[in-house]
């Protein structure tokens, strides 16, 4: 039962005639109006008991609203995208019927963030194949693991988890379950996604005779001004993905062109710069030989383990330069560390003038633009 | 005239950081100076990735330092002041001086 306002006296004098006046200005439209009500009061001091808008809010909450007033735990409770009411269970969930950009995504369920931190953490798998697995980003299995293992610290130290807010959250909003043994996993988002790069905005005329065969490979090197590939070197590359063993063994022998603050590598081409392009390759392989399942499945873990021991091998490198650049000292007695970290100030690495902007320290004549309209102060990103 | 190797202060209010500078004892302290040789940031930085609670967590301060020219400006006589002497002490560069008190 719908509730209604409370009606207030109307202690305004002047308010009789203007009510009044108002009502024979609308009484052509009340006659189109199904509601006899209005018709009734058209000489009535008293405030409206109920708005029409309300009316139709009490209406709709009565009829089709009642279904959304309890929610059903383990399913959204949005008024469009509900699989029992409309049936079309295919439609995206919207929360906002009026907002049809706004998709409320799915997250990731408990089970399977825990999932995620076991096959990292305790059955040492990486980050790769574990994305691979469930079909996870990757970015999203390293956050998962660093959040899981706060949590846990969390535990450790006797902390409160706001735990029933955790449950109740996860009861409302759509999420990502863990598959039963037997079961297929349902992939949590699209893992192979590349953003655009910024260098393929350009609108490039390149004329390119037709005798020439024109890859990806190619428009990259356009994109990025580079000469055209000779020939020979060319002809040796029958597909993009190609390329991807050499580059992930040695990222460095990615060319360079320009000169000074110009100089840029090369744009490669999609199949080497998305997340996991050895899923390209066991594409290819599939099709190549329908008939040989094992041996590609064999082929391809083992491409992921060259991939995965040179990444690893590569950063043990960087992490051992590091290492030897930075000199720790732990002075007796104090409250702090020092790290001194090896710096050139030359020529090169300050300008001629000295003012170069990547001249480590900070520089003299050159005004602090931090202060300036539109400077972004707060951190974009955190270095892991 | 003394040369000498000091802190040139930087950055806002509360948010200090030096460069280490080689200048001319009586210029100002803002002023031009012959040479950076390093920077010293004095806030000190929490070290973060760390996932097991028994880490030695004794927050860091930063301080970077082209050695080659430090030993260069000490061989021709730049005298190191107070702060950058305790810096350069610690890097190794010259012998730290010793303490005038005494911790309890």
């Amino acid at each position: 039962m719908a509730p209604r306002i409370q009606s207030r006296r109307v202690s305004n004098a002047l308010l009789p005639y203007l009510t009044s006046s108002q009502a024979s200005s609308t009484s052509s439209i009340s006659s189109t109006c199904p509601s006899s009500q209005l018709f009734s009061r058209q000489f009535s001091a008293t405030a409206a008991p109920q708005t029409k808008l309300r009316r139709q809010m009490f209406q709709w909450l009565s009829t089709e609203g009642a279904a959304l007033k309890h929610h059903i735990p383990g399913e959204t409770n949005y008024l469009s995208g509900r699989a029992d009411r409309d049936g079309d269970s295919n439609e995206a969930p919207r929360p906002f019927p009026g907002n049809r950009t706004f998709i409320s995504e799915a997250v990731l369920s408990e089970d399977l963030r825990n999932e995620v931190y076991v096959r990292v953490v305790e059955k040492k798998k990486s980050l790769r194949a574990v994305s691979v697995e469930l079909g996870i980003d990757m970015k999203r299995i390293a956050a998962v693991v660093r959040l899981v293992e706060m949590e846990r610290r969390q535990r450790a130290q006797g902390k409160p988890l706001a735990l029933p807010y955790a449950r109740a959250v996860h009861e409302m909003i759509p999420t990502t379950p863990l598959a039963q043994d037997g079961e297929r996993q349902t992939f949590h988002e699209p893992i192979n996604d590349l953003p655009a790069h910024p260098s393929t905005g350009a609108q490039i005329f390149y004329p390119v005779p037709e005798s020439r065969s024109f890859t990806r490979v190619d428009a990259g090197r356009v994109f990025s001004g580079a000469p055209a590939l000779e020939k020979a070197v060319a002809d040796k590359i029958s597909h993009p993905s190609d390329l991807v063993d050499d580059i992930i063994q040695n990222p460095n022998s990615i060319e360079w062109v320009g000169k000074g603050e110009n100089a840029r590598q090369v744009l490669q081409p999609a199949d080497v710069r998305i997340p996991h392009p050895q899923l390209v390759k066991l594409e290819l392989d599939r099709k190549a030989f329908p008939n040989e399942r094992r041996a590609v499945t064999q082929r391809h873990a083992e491409r992921v383990e060259k991939q995965e021991a040179a990444e690893q091998e590569r950063r043990e490198r960087a992490h051992a330069r590091r290492e030897k650049s930075i000199q720790h000292v732990e002075p007796e007695g104090s409250r702090f560390d020092y790290r001194i970290q090896d710096a050139k100030f030359t020529k090169e690495t300050t300008g001629a003038d000295g003012r170069a902007p990547w001249a480590p320290g900070r520089r003299y004549g050159v005004p602090a633009e931090d202060r300036k309209r539109g400077m972004v102060k707060i951190p974009t990103r955190v270095e892991a | 005239m003394v040369l000498r190797i000091r802190l040139a202060r930087f950055g806002n209010k509360h948010t200090p950081f030096y460069n280490i500078v080689v200048a001319q004892a009586r210029s100002a302290r803002g002023a031009k100076p012959l040479e950076v040789i390093g920077t010293y940031n004095p806030i000190p930085k929490k070290p973060t990735n760390l996932y097991d609670d028994n880490a030695h967590t004794r927050p860091y301060k930063e301080i970077a330092l082209d050695r080659a020219r430090a030993k260069y400006w000490l061989g021709v006589g730049a005298q190191p002041s107070d702060p950058v002497w305790k810096l350069m002490g610690m890097a190794g560069l010259v012998e730290p001086k010793p303490t005038t008190f005494h911790k309890a």
